[in-house]
């Protein structure tokens, strides 16, 4: 299962890249590797504001439908539209290409409370 | 809670809630596919899926696949009246069943309530073997139990104490021999794979020449099978095997190794699933019993239930149904292309003037396209029909945009996804 170092995770396996006042979410390798084949992605609304924890996104695969939870409180900035015609790019690049949207950052505190990889990955090892 | 006989006839069991076991092939799942992969399913841990669904479910159509069942549950049911007591405890006829043939039957309570679908193997004049589903398995060998001490609701016929019958569980640890779990080997390449199990060409000529439902008792690689050509994919060619738990890793493997080449796969239970769907069979808690309580009759399996057997249990209430059903299971054919969201389980079916006539009770994507086994009126259910599908609202987004969470019959609401009622069942 791959962990990409310099993100910061979620118990329930959301990933945030954060630069300044942006924070790139995802999902994690783990997280699509349960899902198996995506075929379909809700984004959130550009502009809709998101506590730590609330329905953000959901992702379904073939067989289940499964929510996206916000990793850290923020305003919907921008959500990658390319995976309305390609859900599978969560499949193939959850940590790049699969992206599913920028939150402008609205409570800076909220990071704290996420895992660095090194901490998800001892997360992993217990489940 | 009261286990047993209602007084209108209902069969009651509330089943324990159990820590999930390993299957008897869970050692070779693990050598498989990431443990990330394995669910705990009626009971025990299996695999959902070890390459991916739909890779799987290629292979079975155009290869074959290879399935563990040994959770499936297998039972003995011998003796001198043992043909009747099947006779009276399931629908389908059974006296006249060959030695050698399979047949596909539901086991009723007196109110007619489906308690498991199953089929029957008739492997002598006094023996047979019947397969009942693994989340049943339980509940249906507490109601034999019940039925022979007579402690049950049997519906108007006599009681079954005094009959000569036994019902051992094959699967048992402590059964001395003859023990048997299933393995399913589905699609085209099953013969060819099979044939590379044995030198003894009769055995092939044997295997290859069976019709659906018939079985032989035949050696491959030196394991003792009861092969037979049934199985729960729509698979024109498909066999199950059913052989001794402490040999089923060996003929996986065996099985796996020699249909390599031919490219047979191994499919989890993702595939299983989707694959009955495409195919349009049923499963129990979706298609049969379930919240809607469906019948066999409204599944589709009206054939299965012999209403001019003398007697069965449940038999008053099945001819009640018969005569007044409205609803019944349909299949319907919808896109999957690229962006569309696929249908659940409980999204509305509408009819053409948008109304619900409706639920979906099972749906699978097949490449381009996705089917549902649906619970439907029948005047809005009939093969060619164009039917909508309403999404159910499936987030909080969803809902606070207006979406609705649950549709009752008749209520008008706008499709999302334009499909068509095909024929009940497809093979392949």
């Amino acid at each position: 299962m791959a962990v990409q170092r310099g993100l910061l995770y979620t118990k329930d396996h959301e990933w945030a890249k954060v630069a300044g006042d942006t924070a790139t979410v995802g999902i994690t390798d783990y997280a699509q590797e349960q899902l198996g084949e995506i075929v379909f992605v809700e984004p959130p609304k550009v502009g809709k504001e998101f506590g730590v924890h609330k329905e953000l996104a959901v992702v379904e695969s073939s067989k289940a439908a499964s929510d996206v939870y916000c990793p850290i409180a923020g305003k919907v900035a921008e959500v990658n539209s390319e995976l309305e015609a390609k859900p599978e790019l969560i499949n193939e690049d959850c940590y790049g290409k699969g992206w599913i949207c920028k939150l402008k950052i609205t409570d800076k505190k909220s990071v704290k409370d996420l895992m660095d990889a090194k901490k998800y990955e001892e997360y992993l090892g217990t489940l | 809670m009261v286990q047993g006989s209602t007084s209108v006839g209902q069969f009651v069991f509330e089943q324990r809630a159990t820590e999930p076991g390993p299957s008897v092939l869970y050692g070779e799942h693990v050598k498989l596919t990431g443990k990330s992969h394995i669910a705990a399913f009626a009971g025990y841990l299996m695999p959902l899926w070890y390459s991916s669904i739909g890779e799987e479910h290629r292979a079975v159509r155009e290869r074959a696949g290879l399935f563990d069942c040994t959770h499936m549950g297998v039972l003995e049911v011998s003796g001198a009246d043992a043909a009747q007591f099947l006779n009276l405890v399931t629908t389908n006829e059974v006296p006249s069943l060959k030695i050698g043939r399979a047949r596909y039957g539901y086991i009723l309570d007196a109110a007619g309530n489906v308690l498991d679908d199953i089929i029957i193997y008739r492997r002598g004049e006094t023996s047979f073997m019947v397969v009942v589903n693994a989340s049943n398995e339980p509940k249906i060998k507490f109601y034999v139990q019940e039925l022979m001490a007579d402690r049950v609701a049997v519906g108007g016929h006599s009681p079954l104490c005094g009959l000569r019958v036994a019902v051992r569980d094959m699967r048992d640890p402590n059964r001395a021999k003859d023990r048997r779990v299933d393995i399913a080997l589905q699609g085209p390449a099953s013969i060819d794979t099979l044939a590379k199990l044995t030198d003894d060409a009769s055995v092939v000529e044997r295997v290859s020449g069976l019709k659906g439902f018939a079985f032989v008792e035949e050696r491959l690689a030196g394991i003792d099978c009861l092969i037979c050509r049934t199985g729960y994919t729509g698979s024109t060619v498909g066999f199950e095997l059913f052989a001794d738990p402490e040999q089923a890793p060996r003929l996986w493997n065996l099985i796996l190794e020699a249909g390599e080449p031919l490219g047979v796969v191994p499919c989890g239970l993702g595939a299983r699933d989707s694959l009955r769907i495409e195919a349009g069979l049923p499963l129990y808690g979706h298609e049969l019993d379930g919240k809607f309580n469906i019948s066999p009759f409204e599944a589709g399996y009206g054939w299965a239930v012999k209403l001019d057997k003398e007697s069965f249990i449940g038999k008053a209430a099945m001819q009640r149904v018969a005569e007044t059903y409205d609803m019944e299971v349909a299949r319907i054919e919808l896109p999957a292309t690229r962006g569309v969201r696929p249908i659940r389980q409980d999204d509305p079916i509408l009819d053409k003037a948008g109304r619900c006539a409706g639920w979906v009770l099972s749906a699978a994507k097949v490449d381009e396209k996705q089917y549902a086994l649906a619970y439907v009126a029948r005047d809005a259910a009939q093969e060619g029909m164009n039917v909508g599908v309403y999404y159910l609202a499936r987030s909080q987004s969803q809902v606070e945009q207006g979406r609705a969470q649950a549709a009752q019959k008749g209520q008008k609401l706008t499709a999302d996804l334009a499909g068509t009622v095909v024929s009940r069942f497809a093979r392949f």
